[in-house]
Parts: structure tokens; C-alpha cells; sequence
């Protein structure tokens, strides 16, 4: 039924499969249907990649801008320095007021044009329907709009660099009273505010289609990780981004109209002049900045596994696949799943410890915070036992995936230190949460981006990457990834404090000021070794060999569809038999075992459906 | 090329509050059983990938887990996580539960301003004068109501404080514009300066000297630049700094109630006035 729905949306003829197959090859879809203003699934996670693979590139030069100045301050940005306006440089030279909006733009970008969109935009899209063996999205319009809503915020936020006084400069945490004012800090908001409501949509249809559209035979617990862990993502983004959202409106409503919801009485701008807020007329009340902390925090805590969780999802898949074994307590990394959700809604005041609030308060979000490690570390041994007795293959996504374990111990270990209040006193708002959040962010995270990257290319686009490049950028990235953000550690012990322009106005941050420049250097290193990845995906494009149905020899049932699949995805029907880790299964002669394959026809089938192009 | 350590210990900048040792302590031993985690997962880690290597011949095992090994590895992380959540709690509690607080020898108010540290002290006669958010102009940052005369002789310094050492301190925490973050490293101490809200931070320093102050909360282009300066000194250092600034007031009110024109007017009376602590 919902097959028809499909087709008929998007104005297509075709009502089954058979024909879905043959519409395929005839049929006459116009250039801005089918490659700008798709509802096709595949075309809008190519979308997601492309735009966030684009933001990349500007998060990370913002990244270099960062490190330049914090290593050598004054002294003009190399190459350049000399093209960019007064406004923001003098002589070349990074302007502190430039450099707030650096701080501020490159974690937004990273985090809501790169990241987000990344793992619940690209692969949650490409991934969903092809994993539980459908032929698209349950919402394939609501699906376009949700991608189409994140150029819009991105060019909306980034205009803010063309508007009197500059862009969002508040830090991408945007606390009021800093951000209740200034036209860019108002174009931030707004576009919040729209690629929350793409994060929304996205979610609903996720949950939506994994509900109601899997392939006959398939319970739940035959699902993926990568889809479960994309489904209770989508609950998260369902339920915390309306808060973004609300906390974004109550912000605007401060900007416009002065209602004084964050902004307490009688308070003075920067300037030293009194804050235009509606607290000020009459003498009692005023608003409490605090409260946007708290609406801020409760989203954007589980944005944290927003990022996090559908990348262990592909990381589990990517090291089965490669290890030729099935996960190690499938229900248990389920489970584990779960159970981070969850507390990743009861632990948001960790990032408030200094607010002020309440200390037998921190003392219960102290606790819940500390209890996430055990979730962590059940995926992190699940992970080592998975691998256990494996067959090991050092493809480029397994590479990535066993670079994600290393450094995600690593991300996970330094929270700690944080989820530990006295300890968070000291280290809050220095170098050691810098270098925690990359360690997540970027080890994990991005880490594992590249890995699913890598893992799907050949189903995206029919065509395989270059595994020696391939295996060049991780060594390059994981090596200068290390030698970059590890050294932040010893910084923030030291004190150096983040987001500051120039750290040698102190004399107890002098010292490091070599330490910083060893940063930057690899920092530079790193933002140039991901021009591999960009021309190993577009050379590939086009001069890739053909892949096969099943490069990898995996289990799951995307693997079942053509090797570049069209409209429609699959060009037979899909019935489910088993789970999707059969590696090595004593049922069958290979070791693997696909979960499509009708019990009866194992031997016969396998051949023909797993390794014919 | 530089000192440098991957010891991450040896960074800390000299803790001299009286409970810098045992909050470097409690980092130590996080950082113990951090490392030797980490180094189990990755040593773990390189065996296994190392180990069970593809190579011709070799074949992976058919296995899809344990239930036992899984109650054993969500038990233990659990045990050393909340036996170490809960351990932490005392430290918390000693830094920042009100009752837990010393009674303070010294009591200032401080105040963030976008890009420096405003310090307001109690006078000659010991005693903080009742302030209000409503008082508040570029002028009176502290917003000191006009009509208490203890607020008379409190004096306001900006940028450099003198505090004595081996006393408990209190500061009542506040900003007049944007957030800004009190930070001392050397005392081991950090908190958010929340416009509307007074917070109390409590310290007690150990060593006398000039310690950096710097604001931790991004709080504009001139973040970077909001450095101030806590001069540590002994009771009779503390005292002669603090007798010269009194004696300093005391001539100016001298003067200004010599020459009534030149004061400043006084506002009407409020309905209500309050010391505005929030404690």
C-alpha cells in the first residue's frame, strides 16, 4: 500500500515492483525532479553528504583561522590574510571581535551543517530504507523538505558575516544576555530554529518509515544497528529538538521585542548604556539568562547522541562486516542504546555546574552523569568482543571503525573527568573540554562518518573508491588527529581557557605558546589531509571500477539491491529469514550469510544474489 | 623543540587554596583509573587486531555473545563509576553546599563588566551597605543604595584586589551586563558570574602573592583581555593596604560633605531596599 502512496507522489506510473523496475529504465523524470527537488531517498542522503561535506570545508578553514591566531597572534593569516576586509582583520591579522564569530561558527557548522545532518541526515536517509529492504521513505516529500531547510538556515546564519556588526559571535551555545542583541545573532536564531525543524521532520519520518515499511519477515530485533541505533536517534531528535526550538523562540522574542524573558533588570549593555528590556520599565522582576541555559542544554545534551549514537550504529556494522563475525550481545549494544537515550535526558546540567544552580542539584546530574559511562563502556566491550576471534579485513572502513574504538576511549575517558563536579570546576570552559569535544566529535563522530562513508560509496554511487588513498587519508587523519587535540589536555590542566583571543595577555599561558603552535601545525595538516577524501570521492565518481552487487560480502539487506539501485530500490522482493550479523553461520558453506536468502536455497542462492553484479 | 610532557599532571599551574591538594588529588586519581582503562581498551584493542589478522587460512568463529561476560562487564563499570560519582560528592559538597561554607573572615562583592573586574569592600566600618539591582547606573556598578549609610564608606576597586591569606573568603559573585566566569587557577576555583543573580564563591588562599584573575565565559570581543589581579598578602600587609584606602574615603566623604553641591544628588527613597544576596 504505502509502495503505491510512494509512487504516486512522485508522479510516477508505476504500481509494483515489476514495473517500478522497468520505470526505471525508461522513465522521463525532469533534471530539477530527480536531482534538486527529489523525493527519491538515495538522491536526498547524496544531498545531505554534499552539503555537509561542503560545510566541512568552511567549519574547518574557520578551525585554521582559530589555530593561526591562537599560535602565532598578530601576525597575518597566511595566503589569505590579505583578501579579507578591515572589518574582520587589521593588517592581516585575526581581530578579536572576528575571532568570537570564528568560535561561534565553526562549532555551529560543524555541529548543526556537518555533523547532524551527516549521520541523521545522509545515512539515516541512504540507510533506513535499503537496510530494512523498502523502496523509499514513509514521507518521501517531508523528507525533501527536511534537506531543503539546511541550505537555507546555513546561508540564513552564514549571512550574518554581511550584516552591521557581523555574524553570531556568542559562541555556538549563544547565551543570552551576550546574543539578545545584534542583527547576526538574530540570523543565527532563525536559522536554529529551521534546521531544528529539519532535525524534526527527519526524525518523525524516520521513526515512521522503521515502524510501518520494513520487509515481510523482519522483527525488530533482525534490524541493524545502524537502524536502531538511527530509530532511537529519531526519538531524541523528536522529543529534545521542540525545546531548541522554544529556546530559540523565547531568544528571538528577546531580540525583537525586549521582553526581558532571559535578561534581569536594570541590566547594562557592554557599552555601559542600560539594556533595552521590558524588565527595566517598572521595578520588579526581570528575566533569568539562566532559564536559556537550562532550554538550551536540555537539547542539546542529546544533540551530543544526536551525533554519536547512529555512528555506532555504523561503527558496529563496519566492524562485523570486516571482522567477518557477528556483533558480540546484539541485544545488549540495543539495549545499551537505549539506556544512553535515556539518560542523555536527565544529565543536562553537567554542562551547568558553574550556572550557579542549586549544588544538591549538581550533585543528582553528577551522579546521572557518570552512570552514561556504563552504557559507553558496555559498547566499547562489545565492540572488542566482536572483533575477538574475527577474521580481520583493514579495508578503509574497517580502518576508520577501529580508529573510532581508539579514539572514542579516549573522548570517553576525559568526560569523566567533567561528569565530576569539583573536578568540572577546575577544567570547565578550558582546553580539556576542547579537546574532549574534538576527541568525541571528531575521533568518534567524524571517525566514524568516514567510515560509513567509505562502508556505502559503492552502493551510493556504483562505483568503488580508491582503497589506497582511502587508506592513506585515515593513516594521515588519525595520526595528525592525535598529535593535534591530544596535547589540549595538557593545556587545560594548565588553565588555558577556551575562546580567547590572544592567551598570552596571561603570563601563567605563556609557556604555552609552543605547545599551541605544535597544535596548529597539525591542525594544518589535518584540515589539508581531508582534501584527499574530497578527491578520492570525486575521482572515484568517475573513474571508479563498477561495483559489485555485494563488494563487502555483508549481511544486510541493502546489499541485496542493484549495485547502483534506481527508484524503487530493489528489483525483487524482499523477505527477511534472519538476523543481520549471520557471519560464519555452520548453516552455510561461506562465511556469510545474508538475511534474504530463503533457507531452502542457501547454497544456490548465494552465488547468484551476493556476488553477481 | 619545548618542555613538553605527556604527563598531563605536571601542567597544573601551583594550587594554593586550602583545598586545591585535595581537588588535585581527586584529578590524580581519576587520571590513574582513566589511564590504566585506556590503556587496557587499546592495548586490548592492538592484540586483537593484530591477532586475528585476515591471512589465508584463518577462519572467524560463529559466536553471538555471552550473558554472563555481558552482567559482568555493565557490573563493574557500574560499581567504579558510581563508587567514584559518590566519592567525588564530599569534594563537591566542601566547595559548594552553603552549609559547608566557613564562616567568612572577609566578605566582598565582586562584579563582572564587559571587559573587566569590579571589587567592592566593606570600609571602616566593616560592613557591606544594602544594594539593589535598581540602583544600578554605569556609575554605581554595585547598584549600593543611596539611603544606608553603611554603604557610605564602601570603597570599589577595579582590576587589582588585595585579599589577606590564610583567611576564609567570601565573594558574592554578580555581573552588571553579560555572563562572565570568576576564575582563579591557582585556587582552584571557577564560577559563572549570572547577571541577576549574587553567587557566593568561598576560597581560602595559602602562599602569599600576585595571582592572574581571568574571566572564563565568553563575554564579548574583549573576553580575551578581562585579566585581573589578586594580590595575596599577609594580615599586616592586608591591613595597611586596607587602613590607606579607608583613610582615602574618609576624605573624600570629608570633602563631599564640605561641599554638598558636588555630591551626588540622592534619588528617592525605594519602596523596599534590600541586600540583594541571593543566599
Amino acid at each position: 500500500m504505502s509502495a503505491v502512496a510512494t509512487h504516486l507522489e512522485q508522479g510516477h506510473a508505476a504500481t509494483h515492483d515489476a514495473h517500478a523496475h522497468h520505470d526505471h529504465a525508461h522513465h522521463s523524470v525532469s533534471f530539477i525532479r530527480k536531482y534538486i527537488f527529489s523525493t527519491d531517498h538515495k538522491q536526498i542522503a547524496k544531498q545531505f553528504l554534499t552539503s555537509s561535506l561542503f560545510f566541512l570545508l568552511v567549519g574547518g578553514a574557520f578551525a585554521l583561522f582559530i589555530r593561526w591566531q591562537i599560535a602565532y597572534p598578530g601576525e597575518p593569516i597566511p595566503v589569505v590574510g590579505k583578501w579579507l576586509p578591515d572589518t574582520l582583520v587589521s593588517s592581516g591579522a585575526v581581530q578579536p571581535g572576528f575571532y568570537t564569530q570564528l568560535v561561534t561558527m565553526h562549532a555551529t557548522v560543524m555541529i548543526f551543517f556537518v555533523i547532524i545532518p551527516m549521520a541523521t541526515g545522509a545515512f539515516a536517509n541512504f540507510c533506513i530504507p535499503l537496510m530494512i529492504g523498502t523502496d523509499d521513505m514513509a514521507m518521501p516529500t517531508i523528507n525533501m523538505i527536511s534537506f531543503w531547510l539546511v541550505p537555507v538556515a546555513g546561508l540564513t546564519i552564514m549571512s550574518g558575516f554581511f550584516v552591521e556588526g557581523g555574524t553570531a559571535a556568542a559562541g555556538w551555545t549563544n547565551y543570552p544576555p551576550l546574543s539578545a542583541s545584534g542583527t547576526g545573532h538574530m540570523l543565527w536564531v532563525i536559522g536554529i530554529f529551521l534546521v531544528g525543524f529539519s532535525s524534526i521532520l527527519g526524525g518523525m519520518n524516520y521513526l515512521a518509515t522503521v515502524l510501518n515499511k520494513r520487509a515481510k519477515g523482519m522483527r525488530m530485533f533482525d534490524l541493524p544497528l545502524t537502524v536502531w541505533a538511527l530509530f532511537i536517534t529519531s526519538v531524541l531528535q523528536v522529543l529534545g529538538t521542540p525545546v531548541l526550538a522554544s529556546a530559540a523562540s523565547l531568544l528571538f522574542v528577546d531580540q525583537v521585542f525586549h521582553a526581558g524573558i532571559f535578561i534581569p533588570e536594570n541590566l547594562l549593555t557592554p557599552t555601559g548604556g542600560l539594556f533595552p528590556s521590558g524588565a527595566n520599565v517598572g521595578s520588579g522582576g526581570g528575566g533569568q539568562p539562566v532559564l536559556f541555559q537550562h532550554l538550551f542544554w536540555f537539547y542539546s545534551h542529546p544533540a551530543v547522541y544526536i551525533m554519536i549514537l547512529p555512528i555506532m550504529g555504523v561503527v558496529s556494522d563496519v566492524l562485523a562486516t570486516f571482522a567477518r563475525k557477528a556483533i558480540f550481545g546484539y541485544k545488549a549494544m540495543v539495549f545499551a542504546v537505549m539506556a544512553i537515550a535515556f539518560l542523555g535526558f536527565v544529565v543536562w546540567g553537567h554542562h551547568m555546574f558553574l550556572s550557579g544552580m542549586s549544588p544538591l542539584l549538581g550533585t543528582t546530574f553528577m551522579l546521572s552523569t557518570i552512570v552514561i559511562a556504563v552504557p559507553s563502556s558496555i559498547k566499547i566491550f562489545n565492540w572488542l568482543g566482536t572483533i575477538w576471534k574475527g577474521n580481520i579485513h583493514f579495508t578503509t572502513p574497517n580502518l576508520n571503525a577501529l580508529g573510532f574504538i581508539s579514539t572514542f576511549v579516549c573522548g570517553g575517558l576525559s568526560g569523566v573527568f567533567m561528569a565530576i563536579g569539583p573536578i568540572d570546576v577546575y577544567i570547565h570552559d578550558t582546553y580539556f573540554i576542547v579537546a574532549h569535544i574534538h576527541y568525541v566529535l571528531f575521533g568518534g563522530a567524524l571517525f566514524g562518518i568516514f567510515a560509513g562513508i567509505y562502508y556505502w560509496y559503492p552502493k551510493m554511487f556504483g562505483k568503488m573508491y580508491n582503497e589506497t588513498l582511502g587508506k592513506f587519508h585515515f593513516a594521515l587523519t588519525f595520526i595528525t588527529f592525535n598529535l593535534c587535540f591530544f596535547p589540549m589536555h595538557m593545556i587545560g590542566v594548565g588553565g588555558h581557557m577556551r575562546r580567547i583571543h590572544d592567551p598570552y595577555v596571561y603570563e601563567f599561558l605563556k609557556p604555552f605558546q609552543p605547545i599551541n603552535q605544535f597544535i596548529t601545525i597539525f591542525a594544518i595538516l589535518m584540515g589539508f589531509s581531508q582534501l584527499i577524501l574530497i578527491f578520492n570521492f570525486l575521482w572515484s565518481l568517475k573513474f571508479g571500477r563498477p561495483a559489485p552487487r555485494n563488494p563487502w560480502r555483508a549481511n544486510t539487506l541493502e546489499w541485496a539491491a542493484p549495485a547502483h539501485p534506481g527508484h524503487g530500490n530493489f528489483d525483487r522482493d524482499i523477505t527477511v529469514y534472519r538476523g543481520p550479523y549471520e557471519f560464519a553461520s555452520p548453516e552455510s558453506k561461506r562465511d556469510y550469510l545474508p538475511q534474504w536468502i530463503r533457507p531452502a536455497h542457501i547454497e544456490k542462492e548465494e552465488v547468484v544474489a551476493a556476488e553477481k553484479h | 623543540m619545548f618542555d613538553f610532557s605527556w604527563n598531563m599532571l605536571t601542567y597544573f599551574p601551583p594550587g594554593i587554596s586550602t583545598y586545591s591538594k585535595a581537588l588535585d588529588d581527586l584529578f590524580i586519581l581519576v587520571y590513574w583509573i582513566s589511564v590504566a582503562i585506556f590503556l587496557l581498551v587499546q592495548i586490548t584493542l592492538v592484540t586483537f587486531i593484530f591477532k586475528y589478522r585476515t591471512r589465508p587460512g584463518h577462519k572467524s568463529i560463529y559466536y553471538h555473545g555471552n550473558n554472563v561476560v555481558e552482567f559482568i562487564w555493565t557490573l563493574a563499570p557500574t560499581v567504579l563509576f558510581a563508587g567514584l560519582g559518590l566519592y567525588s560528592d564530599e569534594m563537591w559538597k566542601v566547595m559548594k553546599y552553603s552549609s559547608r561554607v566557613p564562616s567568612p573572615d572577609v566578605e566582598i562583592d565582586v562584579v563582572g563588566q564587559a571587559f573587566n573586574w569590579h571589587a567592592r569592600y566593606p570600609g571602616a566600618d566593616g560592613i557591606l551597605g544594602k544594594r539593589h539591582a535598581r540602583y544600578r547606573t554605569a556609575q554605581n556598578l554595585f547598584g549600593i543604595d543611596p539611603t544606608d549609610p553603611k554603604g557610605k564608606d564602601d570603597i570599589v576597586l577595579t582590576g587589582e584586589f588585595n585579599l589577606p591569606m590564610n583567611k576564609n573568603i567570601v565573594v558574592h559573585l554578580s555581573s552588571v551586563d553579560v555572563l562572565h566566569s570568576y576564575f582563579l587557577p591557582n585556587f582552584r576555583i571557577k564560577q559563572d558570574a549570572v547577571p541577576g543573580s549574587w553567587i557566593d564563591v568561598w576560597f581560602n588562599g595559602t602562599k602569599a602573592g600576585k595571582y592572574e584573575l581571568a574571566c572564563a565565559e565568553l563575554c564579548g570581543s574583549g573576553h580575551y583581555a578581562m585579566r585581573g589581579v589578586l594580590n595575596l598578602q599577609s594580615d599586616a600587609d592586608f591591613a595597611v593596604w586596607m587602613d590607606a584606602k579607608n583613610a582615602a574615603k574618609k576624605a573624600v566623604l570629608a570633602a563631599e560633605a564640605a561641599n554638598p553641591q558636588a555630591a551626588a544628588p540622592v534619588p528617592a527613597a525605594p519602596v523596599a531596599a534590600e541586600h540583594g544576596s541571593s543566599h
